[in-house]
């Protein structure tokens, strides 16, 4: 019972007035971010990082999950109200969503859109509260070894399940490994591939990588459309609530996807996407109505965004007890508690229960906030949504400068900003995804040290690796996951031939 | 987690250049090289640091041989190639160039002028590029009121140094 009383402790220090405050702000700053098209979580998370540079670790985390939630939320009103997904987990949300709104049904979509959220996030946390120890206390047992072969699982993971582009995700993930060698070399002194520039000797700082592509690089994708005709947008709405008959409709759905969403969350590279479009198709499928997804059916909406809530919650637990975040978000999550000194992985648990389960804690209670904010004061929130995008673009420039600045005090990290905002631009214009490059940023370091370390130990045999029935394990992984995915294609290329 | 998912469930989506797999090539062979120049290792063993390198290197190489290839392939399989605007002539470009030389500008003034004047600057430019001239009231009262409340949370709220205005108090 070590986990209530932890739970517990966790709950006294998120329940704190200011830290309550902290998380209500950040919901609403997020929630903003989040109705910008083109910009979700990962952005919010990567540009109002700043913010909580002067804070304690616990306020840091708990302003980061409340902006974390409020993008998802906002996400989701965008999707619902004018059909621009903030990112690719708000796409499913746009499919029944926005046929609502079209049908004059809005109040019902954004208030089960609410509703399916909560109760997607609240189940998922519960879920995490019982997994999140035991998973800890396994990878406990991991050597320097085994966390080789579990980065180098949860890189392949994320970059075979790209869509439709493994090879690019490989090549992505390879650059961003490239860029994490880049600096002194911490074992041995040796300044690597710096092209004498003494700023980068110490290495590039993986915050910087994030803000470039995450808001740069998206803002820069949406110039194209910048012009395009202003959305109107509904504005004054009536009661923002369902109907028992909806109620009915949804409730399963909802359950059904919350599981299913924290499940595929808690996978290394599927994510918040994978989640809520699984979900969709599962119910259209289930469905009696199934003619009417597409079309207004608000199970349709219900279901994606119950997963998608649970996801978001599910893909904490790799950060959290192994240090390997699953997906964009929470590898902006854990730059936050890298910046902080705090280093994910199963220590974490040992060295700062506090922390974690304020953290936990704060999710339960910013879920509750962000649905209480985001029922009734859906009219006042969506008014964002008719502030034109050609002001507010800027604006998401300049708070990227000032993350930019508040990291290091230097202007040189202006340059690396341009440089890669420009990189990621480049690369979503030529399909290479961002995403397996910015995991593979955050932890090419820690990769590397595991290798050189668990290299040593075995005094220069690679037989190490293959050693333990933990890393065989891990190894089995890798190449299911690298296979598994030409071996559906060449089930399915062998159906079409035959049909 | 950008691209909108779905679309593009199994088949490998081909873009018709091979430019890009060319550059990481490129990449891969300048990085290979360079890790086979670092200079030896002072204490443990002496290749030590270039173990990870070269496996990135080389790994680099095939992968984007092997996207080459498959690019090449597509391309002689598809006869009809579809007409690809070169990027620098595609809706926003110039937008993104001018907002890369703004911002190196940005980078000049501010350490120079101090955080309020620069951002200042920086935003009045931007809106202009995007809400045009004619807007003037409306961007100098947004870049304005942006630059003095980030200044005021940051600095004096949250304790985040931000270069001063040489002679003014901001």
């Amino acid at each position: 019972m070590d986990t209530l009383a932890f739970l517990l402790d966790g709950f006294m220090v998120a329940l704190t007035p200011m830290n309550l405050m902290w998380v209500s702000i950040g919901g609403l700053l997020g929630t903003i971010i989040g109705m910008l098209p083109g910009l979700g979580p990962a952005t919010g998370v990567a540009v109002l990082l700043p913010l909580t540079f002067s804070m304690g670790p616990t306020a840091a985390l708990i302003t980061m999950g409340g902006v974390y939630y409020g993008a998802m939320y906002g996400g989701s009103r965008a999707s619902i109200l004018i059909n621009t997904p903030g990112d690719g987990a708000a796409v499913a949300a746009t499919f029944d969503g926005y046929p609502m709104t079209k049908q004059g049904r809005a109040e019902s979509a954004l208030a089960i859109s609410a509703i399916a959220s909560f109760i997607g996030g609240i189940f998922a946390t519960f879920c995490m509260v019982a997994i999140a120890i035991p998973v800890a206390r396994f990878a406990l047992r991991f050597g320097p070894a085994e966390y080789f072969m579990l980065f180098l699982f949860a890189l392949s993971a994320t970059a075979s399940m790209t869509e439709g582009n493994r090879l690019r995700g490989f090549i992505a993930t390879i650059l961003g490994l490239m860029i994490a060698t880049i600096g002194i070399d911490g074992q041995s002194g040796v300044s690597r591939f710096t092209m004498g520039i003494l700023e980068l000797q110490s290495g590039i700082d993986f915050l910087i990588v994030i803000i470039a592509v995450y808001a740069l690089g998206e803002v820069f994708k949406s110039f194209k459309n910048i012009d395009s005709g202003q959305a109107t947008v509904q504005k004054s709405f009536g009661k923002i609530w369902i109907s028992r008959e909806e109620w009915k409709r949804s409730v399963w759905p909802i359950l059904r996807s919350a599981p299913l969403g924290f499940f595929v969350g808690a996978l290394p590279g599927a994510g918040g996407t994978m989640a809520s479009l699984m979900s969709y198709n599962n119910e259209k499928q289930l469905s009696k109505h199934s003619e009417e997804f597409g079309d207004g059916a608000i199970e349709g909406l219900a279901a994606p965004e119950s997963a998608n809530n649970a996801a978001s919650v599910g893909a904490m637990i790799p950060m959290l007890t192994l240090g390997i975040p699953g997906s964009g978000t929470t590898a902006v999550m854990m730059g936050a508690l890298l910046l902080l000194g705090l280093q994910p992985g199963p220590m974490l648990f040992q060295q700062q229960p506090l922390i974690v389960w304020g953290l936990i804690a704060s999710m339960f209670i910013g879920n509750i906030i962000l649905a209480v904010m985001n029922i009734p004061l859906a009219g006042l929130l969506v008014r964002v949504l008719s502030v034109p995008p050609k002001i507010l673009y800027p604006i998401v420039l300049g708070l990227s400068f000032v993350g930019a600045y508040a990291i290091s005090y230097s202007v040189m990290d202006f340059f690396l900003l341009i440089g890669f905002g420009l990189l990621g631009y480049f690369m979503s214009r030529s399909k290479f995804p961002s995403t397996p490059m910015i995991l593979a940023v955050i932890v090419g370091n820690n990769m590397e040290q595991s290798f050189r370390r668990a290299y040593k130990i075995s005094d220069g045999s690679l037989g190490i690796f293959f050693a333990s029935p933990i890393c065989l394990i891990l190894f089995s992984l890798t190449v299911i996951s690298i296979l598994y995915p030409l071996v559906k294609a060449g089930i399915a290329k062998r159906k079409t031939a035959e049909a | 987690m950008g691209t909108a998912a779905g679309a593009v469930p199994l088949e490998e989506t081909v873009s018709f250049s091979i430019i890009p797999s060319l550059l990481f090539f490129v990449l891969g062979l300048v990085y290979t090289v360079s890790t086979a120049l670092l200079p030896e290792a002072a204490v443990g063993r002496p290749f030590e640091p270039k173990i990870f390198p070269f496996m990135l290197g080389g790994l680099m190489l095939v992968m984007s041989l092997a996207l080459m290839i498959r690019e090449i392939k597509a391309l002689k399989g598809n006869e009809e190639i579809q007409e690809h605007l070169p990027f620098y002539k595609e809706a926003g470009f110039k937008k993104i160039a001018l907002t890369c030389v703004f911002s190196v500008l940005y980078a000049l003034l501010f350490d120079k002028v101090g955080y309020v004047i620069s951002t200042i600057i920086f935003l009045e430019l931007e809106l202009i590029l995007f809400n045009g001239v004619k807007n003037w009231k409306i961007n100098t009262a947004v870049s304005l009121a942006f630059s003095l409340f980030i200044y005021i949370v940051f600095s004096k709220l949250l304790g985040v140094y931000l270069p001063m205005t040489p002679g003014i108090w901001i």
